[in-house]
């Protein structure tokens, strides 16, 4: 039965993390007052890219690279559309998340046969031998712990540095950023390069290590839940790793409670982990004016310096 | 909403591919053939196995036909606009091979009376539409035998895209292959109520490891249930291409399905003018549902009876689904000395006894 519990436990930390990793980098991006609804395309690139390096023999960690450099570089079009064009947030997103999907579909033509070595967890040394600690603990991959020092990272970065204080100033007033003499463009075309490589990185895991394959539209929806994770956690990086967890753990328990022949249809076993999520989130998220707080005032907005 | 859209886009662009290619060649006596997928073209899985079915066309009859192949087409409206602009563009026999597109089909055939229609794993006839399908149970029978040799937990487990009868028909058959060797061999089910979500898929097989299921059959379109067991040491059965490159220590066998004799033997009909609406459903007898080469952790003997078996299920000689069968609630589905009938093998809605999950 320990086993079972290990299982679970681990289980859930795996499927939280490209959940964590993509809402993370989305986090920052709107705090700075954009709004990115292309992780789900973002995310595919960044798979498909890291894919192909690592079949053709380029080794994972290049191919992490190359899937949070792809991220980037499909991120930087959103970028350069929105904030220099002053294209339309929610139209620019929306094209990217359906671009990404048709990128990574013709990157990946003639891949999908063809496994790799997945990425192997890290060697901890003795640590991964301690009776229970071990197992539950130090057996990851490297990406499930960059995932979760991302947290505490995130939060340090934003509320206590003074880059994280500029950042948080361009999303609530770009006015008045602008005036103080930052580059507000500047400021948030760099968090929308962060938020891609992250959704490239959170792409990636997908393809490289959580399973070592490219199928075509393999995220299946995840970043648009890593894009309602950070809406939920009102853009608090702390609840964000408390919604991944929470999602990731409700999905692998609806599996488990399939397999014990839970007398519940599946359909709705399936629907599960949504409904947690938003419940736990809805419930966290009640003090309507700490949320009034959080959210970033002007996300969403163009803005165009006036000289 | 979004794949929605995007299946929408392609669909279109797919269509303006159909409209501007007939018009490029048409020589004289040469049979233009149209294949309509609802999925977009893959390397392995149901969508491969389909376009090796007009590869086999291409091999047999070269310059006497010319081929037109649509992706994607997953929306309704979209299909129906594709078929209408095959037939309208001078497409003598057209394939349809979702499930999904049966219902465009049944309401552009009868205005093409010309035209040859074939529907894979489709229900309804027409007077020119014909449906083609593949006898699954018959190679998941006897991969189930193979599997009941070689789990040690007695434990199985299943994981389906979604609980209709093309996918719990075979989970069924795999199930009483094994109970064949052994009767107290159970098997745990999962369905993913998705054809494309690798990570749920590779969840689902981890849970079912962990729960102690030692031999592992996927019935989605990718390989991961295949690597997932490789990874974890246990054994795993592939399902519509041959998966061995997933799994070379893991994969016992796979059931293979090789439409090229459905889709040769249309072309040469349409090609000699004996074309007839019919329905054909076979199974290993014709070919249509192979069997992977049997992994050599099987042992000799076995692997030899296994050999034999197919020619015994193929031949009708060995029925898998031969009463007595109950359902895992207790209630009789088939008495003893009787064979469940063909009608019901299509529309089995129930998981048998040792079958451990629901249907919804």
């Amino acid at each position: 039965m320990s086993e079972l519990a290990i299982s679970i436990f681990t289980g859930t930390l795996i499927a939280a993390t490209p959940l964590l990793l993509a809402a993370l980098g989305e986090l920052v991006v709107e705090k700075s007052g954009v709004l990115n609804l292309g992780i789900e395309g973002m995310m595919l690139i960044g798979a498909a890219a890291g894919f192909l390096v690592a079949v053709q023999g380029g080794g994972l960690l290049p191919a992490f690279a190359v899937a949070a450099l792809a991220g980037a570089v499909a991120a930087a079009l959103f970028g350069v559309l929105t904030l220099l064009f002053l294209t339309n947030q929610y139209a620019a997103g929306l094209a990217l998340a359906i671009f990404g999907s048709g990128v990574s579909a013709t990157l990946g033509v003639g891949f999908g046969s063809q496994p790799i070595e997945a990425l192997a967890p890290l060697n901890l040394g003795p640590l991964a031998d301690l009776p229970l600690l071990g197992p539950l603990l130090f057996r990851f991959d490297i990406m499930v712990y960059l995932g979760l020092a991302l947290v505490p990272v995130t939060w340090w970065w934003l509320n206590r540095s003074r880059a994280g204080l500029v950042l948080r100033v361009v999303g609530e007033a770009p006015g008045n950023a602008h005036a103080l003499g930052y580059n507000v463009l500047r400021i948030r075309f760099l968090a929308i390069l962060w938020g891609g490589a992250l959704a490239g990185l959170a792409g990636g895991y997908l393809s490289l290590a959580y399973t070592a394959i490219w199928v075509e539209n393999m995220t299946a929806g995840r970043g648009w839940i890593a894009l309602s994770l950070v809406v939920f956690a009102t853009w608090r990086p702390f609840r964000v790793l408390a919604g991944a967890v929470l999602f990731g753990g409700v999905t692998i328990l609806q599996l488990h409670g399939q397999i014990l022949g839970l007398p519940v249809p599946s359909e709705a076993l399936s629907a599960a982990p949504y409904v947690a999520t938003i419940l736990v989130l809805v419930v966290i998220s009640q003090n309507r004016a700490r949320m009034a707080l959080d959210v970033p005032l002007s996300l969403g907005k163009p803005f165009r310096a006036r000289d | 909403m979004t794949i929605n859209r995007r299946t929408l886009l392609q669909g279109t662009a797919a269509l303006a591919g159909t409209l501007a290619l007939p018009r490029l060649a048409s020589a004289e006596g040469v049979l233009k053939i149209g294949q309509v997928n609802a999925s977009p073209a893959a390397d392995i899985g149901w969508a491969k196995q389909h376009a090796l079915g007009i590869e086999a066309i291409k091999a047999e009859f070269g310059d006497r036909v010319e081929v037109t192949v649509v992706d994607n087409t997953f929306l309704p409206q979209d299909a129906e606009r594709v078929f209408r602009e095959m037939a309208a563009t001078g497409h003598g026999l057209i394939f349809g091979t979702s499930f999904s597109l049966g219902a465009p089909m049944q309401k552009v055939a009868p205005r093409f009376p010309d035209v040859a229609w074939e529907h894979c794993s489709g229900i309804v006839h027409l007077d020119n539409l014909a449906t083609f399908e593949a006898k699954y149970y018959e190679g998941m029978y006897v991969a189930g035998v193979a599997a009941g040799h070689m789990t040690k937990t007695g434990k199985l487990g299943f994981i389906g895209g979604f609980p209709i009868p093309d996918i719990v028909g075979p989970g069924n058959a795999f199930l009483l292959g094994a109970q064949s060797v052994n009767p107290e061999i159970t098997c745990n089910a999962v369905f993913l109520n998705s054809w494309f979500d690798p990570g749920k898929e590779k969840e689902a097989a981890s849970a079912l490891i962990a729960q102690g299921a030692d031999v592992l059959l996927g019935m989605t379109d990718t390989g991961v249930a295949v690597q997932t067991a490789q990874e974890k040491g246990v054994f795993s059965v592939g399902y519509a291409s041959d998966l061995i490159s997933f799994g070379p220590d893991s994969q016992l066998t796979s059931v293979v399905l090789d439409w090229s004799k459905d889709y040769v033997g249309a072309a040469r009909a349409v090609l000699d003018g004996t074309w007839e609406t019919e329905s054909a459903w076979d199974g290993l007898a014709a070919g249509v549902v192979t069997m992977a080469p049997f992994h050599e952790a099987i042992p000799a003997e076995v692997r030899a009876e296994l050999e034999a078996l197919v020619v015994a299920v193929g031949s009708g000689e060995v029925q898998p689904y031969a009463g007595p069968i109950s359902d895992n609630a207790g209630n009789e589905i088939v008495p003893a000395g009787e064979v469940l009938s063909d009608g019901d093998v299509r529309g089995i809605d129930w998981l048998t006894a040792g079958m451990i999950g629901t249907l919804g």
